[in-house]
C-alpha cells in the first residue's frame, strides 16, 4: 500500500514537472515570438496609421467609384442625341480599357507559374522573380493582349513590378506563388506564348511549374487607383 | 479515508485539466503569433507603406475633386440647356494625354544609355530596357519615351535575331544605342529613385548618365489603341 502510494506520487510528480517544463518552453517560445515580430511601441503605432491610412483610401476610392458611376449616367443623358458625341464617348471607353480602367471580360490566356517547391536542392532558379513576370508580361504584351493582371493587379502604366526581401510586389500590393497572369486577347497567341525559346519554356527548363491554357471567357478586374496627370502638360 | 481519496483525484483531476486548458491555449496564441508574424513588417517597410497610402488617398482624394467637379458642370450644362460638348472634349483629352495619344511636356530626367565598347557581351538588353522602364514606372513616371518611342501601356520592348545580329524593337520599332529614355514626373523622386545607392539602376549601371531637365517635350504613340477583344463588363443595375 505504501510503495502504491509511492509510485502514484512519483508519477504525479513527474506528470506535474512535464506540464510544467511544457508551460514554460511555450511561455519562453512566445514571449521570443513578440519580441522578434518587432512588437515594439513605435511599430504598432505605425501598424495602426498605415491601417487606419488604408481604410480611409478604401473609403474614398469607393466615394470615387460612386461618383464616376454618376458622371457616366449624367454625361450620357447631356450627350445622348449627338452622333458625333456618341463616337467620342465610345473613345474615351476605349482608352479607358486601354488604361485598364474598366472591368472586362473576353477570350485570351490564363497563364499559373508556381515555385518549384519540390526540388530538394533548395537554389534561386526554383523560384518565379520579378523578372520573369516582367518578361512574360512583356511577352503577352507583344503578342497583342488588350487586358493582363497577375493575381488581380491590373496591369496600367504605371504598373511597376519590383521585388523587396523575398517578396513581390505588383501596384505596390504583395503577390505571392501561385502567380496567375490573366490576358485578355486572341486565344491563339498561346502558341507564341509558348513556343521553344519563350520565356515559359525557359522556366519549365528551370523546373517552374507552367500552366497555361486558353479560355472564352476571362474577366479582369479594373485598377484598384488613379491615374495621375499632375506633372504632363499637353501640347500641340 | 475513502471521501479523502475521493477528494484528492477530483483536485487532480481539476489542477490536470486546469493545467491542459492553459497548454491549449498557449500553443493557440503561439499560433496566432506565427500567422500575424508573417503579416508582421518591420520599421521601414511600415513606414514606406504608410506614405504609399497617404499619396494613394491623396490622388484619389484629388481625383474624386476632379469627378464631382465634372459631374457640376454636366448638371448644369443640361439645366440650361446648353452644349455639353466641350465638357466631353476636355474629358476625352484628358484620357489621351494620360494615354500616351498626345505630345506633352513637363519637368523630369533624361537618361542616356550606352552600350559598353563593341563586344556584343557588353550589348544593352531589351530586358535592361524593359528593367529602366520598371524602375521609372516605380518613381511615379507620367510619360515615358525611349527614343521617341511613347511607352504606353501595353508597349513591348523586345529582342530579334536576324541572321545573328540582334536587334531591339519598341512598339514594334527598331531603336538602337544611345538610348535616350525621357520621364516625365516628380523631378526630385525620380532623380532620387534611380540613383538610390547600390539598388538605383542608374548606380548600377556605369553607362547610364542621368541628367535632370525641365520643359522637356515627349511625343504622342503613332500608332492607334485597338481594343477588339475585351469588352467591358457592364453593371447590373440594382
Amino acid at each position: 500500500m505504501k510503495s502504491k502510494k509511492k509510485q502514484i506520487a512519483i508519477t504525479l510528480g513527474i506528470m506535474c514537472l512535464l506540464l510544467v517544463y511544457a508551460i514554460f518552453t511555450q511561455l519562453k517560445t512566445t514571449q521570443n515570438l513578440a519580441s522578434t515580430a518587432g512588437s515594439t511601441y513605435r511599430e504598432n503605432g505605425l501598424r495602426d496609421e498605415v491601417l487606419k491610412w488604408k481604410e480611409q483610401y478604401d473609403r474614398i476610392y469607393a466615394d470615387l467609384e460612386n461618383a464616376e458611376e454618376q458622371l457616366e449616367k449624367e454625361r450620357q443623358v447631356s450627350i445622348s442625341y449627338d452622333d458625333t458625341s456618341v463616337q467620342k464617348q465610345e473613345e474615351l471607353k476605349k482608352i479607358n480599357t486601354y488604361l485598364g480602367l474598366t472591368d472586362v471580360e473576353g477570350e485570351g490566356i490564363i497563364i499559373t507559374l508556381r515555385d518549384n517547391t519540390t526540388s530538394l536542392i533548395s537554389s534561386a532558379n526554383n523560384l518565379v522573380h520579378d523578372g520573369d513576370l516582367r518578361a512574360v508580361v512583356n511577352e503577352l504584351k507583344n503578342n497583342g493582349a488588350e487586358a493582363i493582371s497577375i493575381n488581380d493587379q491590373r496591369i496600367v502604366p504605371t504598373t511597376a513590378i519590383t521585388c523587396a526581401g523575398t517578396v513581390i510586389q505588383v501596384n505596390d500590393e504583395i503577390v505571392g506563388s501561385p502567380f496567375v497572369i490573366k490576358a485578355i486577347g486572341d486565344k491563339n497567341m498561346i502558341n507564341n506564348v509558348m513556343r521553344s525559346g519563350g520565356w515559359l519554356d525557359l522556366l519549365t527548363d528551370y523546373g517552374i511549374s507552367v500552366e497555361v491554357k486558353k479560355s472564352d471567357n476571362i474577366k479582369i478586374n479594373k485598377y484598384n487607383g488613379v491615374l495621375t496627370d499632375k506633372y504632363i502638360e499637353t501640347i500641340e | 479515508m475513502k471521501k479523502g481519496k475521493g477528494i484528492m483525484t477530483v483536485t487532480i483531476g481539476l489542477v490536470c485539466f486546469v493545467l491542459a486548458y492553459v497548454m491549449f491555449m498557449q500553443f493557440k496564441t503561439v499560433e496566432e503569433t506565427n500567422i500575424t508574424q508573417i503579416e508582421n513588417m518591420r520599421e521601414t517597410e511600415l513606414s514606406e507603406k504608410l506614405a504609399s497610402w497617404k499619396e494613394k488617398y491623396e490622388e484619389t482624394a484629388l481625383k474624386l475633386q476632379e469627378t464631382n467637379t465634372k459631374l457640376q458642370e454636366y448638371k448644369q450644362k443640361r439645366e440650361s440647356n446648353q452644349e455639353a460638348s466641350e465638357l466631353l472634349n476636355q474629358e476625352l483629352m484628358q484620357a489621351q494625354t494620360i494615354a500616351g495619344l498626345t505630345n506633352v511636356r513637363g519637368d523630369g530626367i533624361v537618361i542616356t544609355y550606352t552600350d559598353n565598347g563593341n563586344s556584343e557581351i557588353d550589348k544593352i538588353t531589351y530586358l535592361q530596357l524593359i528593367e529602366l522602364v520598371n524602375e521609372l514606372r516605380l518613381a511615379g513616371a507620367e510619360a515615358i519615351s525611349i527614343n521617341d518611342q511613347r511607352i504606353m501601356n501595353m508597349s513591348d520592348i523586345i529582342n530579334i535575331d536576324i541572321e545573328g545580329e540582334e536587334f531591339i524593337l519598341v512598339n514594334k520599332k527598331r531603336v538602337t544605342s544611345p538610348y535616350v529614355i525621357k520621364a516625365i514626373g516628380d523631378q526630385k523622386y525620380l532623380e532620387s529613385a534611380l540613383t538610390t545607392k547600390t539598388i538605383g539602376f542608374v548606380t548600377r549601371h556605369s553607362n547610364a548618365i542621368l541628367e535632370k531637365r525641365n520643359n522637356i517635350t515627349i511625343n504622342k504613340y503613332n500608332g492607334e489603341i485597338k481594343i477588339k477583344y475585351a469588352t467591358e463588363v457592364v453593371k447590373e443595375e440594382k
